[in-house]
Formats: C-alpha cells, structure tokens, sequence
C-alpha cells in the first residue's frame, strides 16, 4: 500500500529562486489495485514517484510505502519496490543474464536465488534469446521485456511506473500495460503515471489528475469519466486542466 | 569552402561560446593555471637549490702535495670538508667520500716538460649528493687549472699565456646498475602518478557522469543498494581500472628498458638496467594505493558533480593536470624537507623515490601514507555525499 499525505517538494535555484514541484498532495493506493497520475508534462508526477521511490527527499509532509516511511526508512522501501521510468535505459555493454544478476545482487538476493528467479521469468518474459546477448545489440522489444524482467524479478510489493510506455510502439506499450493488469491480478500495489488518457481509462482502477504540484481531481476511474458528458477521461481532464490553466 | 561549411562552423563556434564551460577551459583556465604551475615549479625549484646549498659533503683529495693550495680552496669552498686520500679509491662509499679529486702522481714533472696532465674528480652523476659535491667542487677546479698553468709558467720561467693542456675531467663512475636505479628512482615515482590519473580518469566518468548521461541513474538509485554501496562499489571499479594501468605501464616501461633495448641496433651499449625487485615491487604497489584511492575517490565525486560526460572529462583532465604538476614536484630532490610529505601525490612520488633509492625515512613513510590515507578517506566522504545530494544528481 502507498499512502501519501500533504507531500511537498520545492527545488532551489540560484537563478529561478524557489520552484514548487509537488505542493501538498494527498491520496492512497491500495494493493490489488492500479492508481494512475495524470498530468501534463511538468505537472509534478515525476516528482512524486521520484519521492515514493526514494530517489528524491519531500520538502514536507509524509508517505509510507509498504508500511515504512520514505524519509525515515528508505532502506526498506527501496527493498520492496519496483520502479520503471520510460526514460531510463539500461546498460548496453552488458547482456541479459548480467543485467538480471546485477540488479538481483544490488536487491540483496543470493546467487542461488538470482538463478532461479532469472529461470523462472525466461518462459514468461521470453528471456531465452535475451539472457547471453548484450543489451546493445538488442531490439527496441527485447530491450523492454528486459526491463519488465528487470523491474519484477525481486518480486517487489510495490511497483512505480513513471510513463513506462513513453517511447514505445503499440506492441511494446501494450505488454507494459499487461504487465501491470498482470501484477494487479497478482495483489501488488501499483502506481502508474501517465499523459496517455487512453492508456489510464484501460488500466486505472483509481485516478488523481495533477497540474502545477496540485490533485485537481481524485476518484476511482469510473466516477471521474462521468464528470464530462461524453464519459471520456480526455474531455475531463482538458475540462479540469484547462479552467486552471485559463485561472492562472 | 562552401556556405555550408561556414554556417557549420559558425553554429559551432557561437555553440562552443555560450558554453560556460569551454569559455573556461579556452579563456580563464589558463590564466589561472599556468601561473600556478610556474609559481609551484618555480617554489619547488627554489627550495631545491636551498636545499642543495645547505647539503655538506665530502671530497676526498688524492695527491694533495703535488698542488700547493688546493687543498685548501677546496675546503674554502662552502660546505665541503676536503678529505685526503693515498689512492684513487675504489668506491666512493668505501673512501667514506662523495666525490674525490685525483691529481696523478708527477705531474709536476709532466708539467715541467710542459706535457698535457689529467686531474680528474670521480663522482657519481647516479647519487645526488654526489653530483652536489661535483658541483661544489666546480669552481675550485678553476683554481686547479690557474695552478697548473701557473705552476708550468714558473718552472720554465715562460708567459703563462702559451701554457699547455691541463684537463681537470669529470669522470662520472656511475655503474648501470646505479644509473638504471637512478632513472627509476626518477622517472617510476611520476609515472606511476601519471599512470594512476590516466587509468581512472574514463572509468570513473563513464561510471557516474555516464550513468546520468545514460539514463540508468535512476534504476540503481531505486534500488536496495544504499548510496555508500554504490560509490564505494563505483570508486573500486576506478581503483582496479587504475592500479591496472600503472602495472601494465610500469612492465611497458620494464620491457622497454630490459628486453626491447637488447634488440634495437645501437641502444644496446646504452641500455640501463632498470631492476626493481619483488620486495621494492610490492612496497610500491602498497605505497600508491592510498593515493590510488584518493584519486578513484576525486574522480567519482567529480563524475557525480558534472552534468555531463563532456564537462566530467573537462573536470578530470584538470584533475589529472593537478596530478601531473605535483608528480613533476618530485624531480630532483634527493631529501625533501617533511612538509612535502603532507602534499597529497606529491608525498607518494617522494615516498616511492626514497624506496627506489634505499633511503626511507620512518617519518616521511608516516606522514606521506598517513596524509594520503586521510585524503583518501575524506574524498570518500565526499564523493558519497554528493551522490547523496539530489541537488547534484539531477542539476541541470
């Protein structure tokens, strides 16, 4: 479970001065469950997951993560999350089997255990002409299943996507989204952010839509469509969006 | 040249201006650096030569009698004590001298028959005290040489003018074994210096800057692993990287001197014998590696710093530059004072050099392993709380 409350983030810049990133955001994501953030580019949902995913430290406020605070315990959040980001890529000049073991090690996993889960997720994940082949020479494709592999295999209780589709074709962005429907069959707590109202309306058991570090709107999926006469989340996010964009 | 060449040239050109970067390293830099390294060299210098002066030696002195007076110039000549000698010894070390100046016996005869006579002063070019002696020793041979004339243009009653040849040589008695150990005890401090720098400088950008630049910061920043594991883990993979380029430089170096130089036509008679042995190996593989460290260390920490891998290679050239001028700081001084050994690189050079000359000093070992080890700790520090600081990490 994530629960998040009042969370801030300011940055500091010498030239631009104080920059309010995310700026009291509250909301819970329960397990079983897919909870998708919606937002603009630069509306703060990077932030926000960065801060769940202890990459970044909150201004103020709080969040727990599978039962642990992210400021106080970060250890043991980062030990039981996931996190997968469209922007990240991963190491070329290593192949498959070197890259799972890297990051089963950097988990704290034995060799023993990297073994067999790396044989565990070759059927699933179709690892098999991946596993001795270096990252670099791999298709867009393979590089994707590579990470799914990469983000599930310490099987973690929480899993944070930032845009995880972000870069792929309809193949790619659709395994991802199997993925995550896959995991939430499972029980995992899995938060998911994404600009791609499409994507969200498919898999968002739960949505918060956020501009300027602000929850404009927080629901689960089916009351937040109804807000727009169509039942598109498109025409109410850019109805929501929009009046606070025109207010400013 | 086309229009396209020039509207390619002057997007680059106005792209390199507006670059804070380049700017500094084209129109700032040098004027901060060149000046530091000629005031640092020139202190170095400095102090060297005040050093030198303040060294006494000992000259020995091989048929004395036959020249009144120089002797006496001799031990006029500050700082040396002139030794007399009934033969041209067969080491120095043995005459308990540094240098001896060896007038054959009648050469006052030779002289009377206005033959050309040899005084030669032994030294060995390989030991600096030695060489310091010769140098002592230099302007009394001037004196040497006006007595022998002098003493020609008495005995035939003739113009000083018309005097025949009196050679006073040098005569360096330097084996190869003691030329080889000098130009290591030289040459093996810096380049191991200049070897560690060039070994970690790639890896240790390419670990952090290159981890930014790749996109794959984030994935490990997400992980269990804390920020210690991963800049420790990070300045290991820098310290192999390096400590493998030294070995392998050190063996290009040995190979060059001991196997290569055999077989390349007119380098044989010239070829020295560069031997380092297991014992003195092992010393000077343990001696580099606090700085070893320290460097590994800077150059994460400078690698968590940049932005880029364009501006981490920008700051680790200067880093390595720094390492090349304070290695250079170890040339030509046999005993430096202890303050050196407090200057980190510069104290592991000197400390090498004392082992590569058989000329430890417990303190200087103390003070120069103990600095670097200090220096190599607090990088540490830094380069770990850098990576620590999301301020750093994702500065734009």
């Amino acid at each position: 479970m994530i629960q998040v409350t009042d969370l801030k983030k300011t940055f500091h810049d010498r030239k631009k001065g104080e920059i309010p990133a995310v700026r009291g955001i509250s909301f819970v994501c329960s397990p079983g469950k897919v909870f998708g953030l919606l937002g603009r580019n630069g509306a703060g949902k990077t932030t926000t997951l960065r801060m769940l995913a202890t990459i970044l430290v909150p201004t103020s406020g709080t969040a727990t993560v599978a039962g642990f605070d992210i400021v106080e315990k970060p250890a043991e959040v980062r030990r039981r999350i996931g996190y997968l980001s469209g922007d990240t890529k991963l190491y070329d000049r290593l192949t498959g089997r070197e890259l799972l073991s890297y990051f089963g090690s950097l988990a704290g996993m034995a060799p023993p255990a990297i073994a067999g889960r790396i044989e565990a997720l070759t059927q699933p994940f179709g690892l098999a002409e991946l596993l001795d082949r270096r990252v670099g020479k791999m298709s867009t494709g393979m590089k994707q299943r590579l990470s799914i592999s990469r983000v599930v295999f310490h099987e973690p209780e929480v899993l944070i996507f930032d845009e995880p589709t972000s870069g792929l074709d309809v193949i790619g962005a659709h395994a991802v989204l199997g993925l995550i429907q896959e995991l939430k069959g499972k029980g995992r707590t899995v938060i998911f952010s994404t600009h791609i109202m499409t994507e969200a309306e498919r898999i968002c058991d739960e949505i918060a839509i956020i501009e300027e570090g602000e929850i404009l709107a927080r629901g689960d999926t089916e009351s937040i469509r109804a807000r727009a006469p169509s039942r598109s989340l498109e025409d109410v996010f850019v109805s929501i969006v929009g009046e606070k964009i025109r207010d400013r | 040249m086309t229009g396209r060449t020039l509207a390619v040239y002057r997007k680059e050109i106005l792209d390199t201006l507006r670059d804070g970067r380049s700017i500094f390293a084209i129109f700032v830099f040098p004027f901060i650096l060149y000046p530091a390294m000629l005031g640092f060299m020139s202190w170095i210098q400095s102090r060297n030569n005040q050093e030198e002066q303040s060294i006494s030696v000992r000259v020995g002195i091989v048929g004395a009698a036959q020249l009144p007076g120089v002797r006496e110039a001799l031990a006029a000549a500050p700082g040396v004590t002139a030794v007399p000698l009934q033969a041209p010894p067969p080491t120095l070390e043995g005459a308990g001298v540094d240098a001896a100046l060896v007038i054959p016996s009648g050469i006052r005869d030779a002289i009377a028959r206005g033959d050309s006579a040899k005084v030669e002063l032994l030294y060995k070019e390989a030991d600096h005290t030695s060489s310091a002696a010769a140098e002592r020793v230099d302007p009394v041979l001037d004196d040497v040489r006006r007595t022998l004339t002098v003493s020609w243009a008495n005995s035939l009653g003739a113009n000083a003018r018309s005097a025949p040849t009196f050679t006073v040589e040098r005569k360096d008695i330097s084996s190869k074994n003691e030329m080889g150990r000098f130009f290591a005890a030289l040459l093996i401090p810096y380049l191991l210096v200049f070897m560690i720098a060039a070994g970690s400088m790639h890896t240790a950008v390419d670990a952090t800057t290159g981890e930014k630049e790749r996109s794959t910061l984030e994935t490990i920043l997400a992980t269990a692993a804390s920020r210690g594991d991963l800049v420790i883990g990070k300045t290991m993979a820098v310290l192999t990287a390096s400590l493998t380029g030294a070995v392998t430089g050190i063996t290009g170096l040995w190979i060059t001197f001991n196997v290569v130089t055999r077989f390349v036509p007119g380098m044989q008679e010239n070829a020295m014998q560069l031997s380092i042995g297991p014992d003195k190996a092992l010393l000077l593989f343990l001696t580099i590696l606090p700085t070893a460290i320290f460097f590994s260390a800077t150059l994460v920490a400078i690698g968590c710093f940049a932005r880029s891998m364009r501006e981490g290679q920008t700051y680790a050239t200067y880093v390595y530059m720094a390492a090349i001028f304070l290695g250079l700081g170890s040339f030509g001084q046999q005993t430096p004072p202890l303050s050196r050994f407090f200057i980190p690189i510069l104290n592991t050079a000197l400390l090498q050099r004392e082992i590569l000359t058989d000329s430890v000093q417990s303190l200087h070992a103390v003070t120069a392993l103990g600095t670097s080890g200090i220096a190599a700790a607090v990088m540490l520090v830094i380069a770990v709380r850098l990576f620590s600081n999301e301020s750093v990490l994702f500065r734009t």
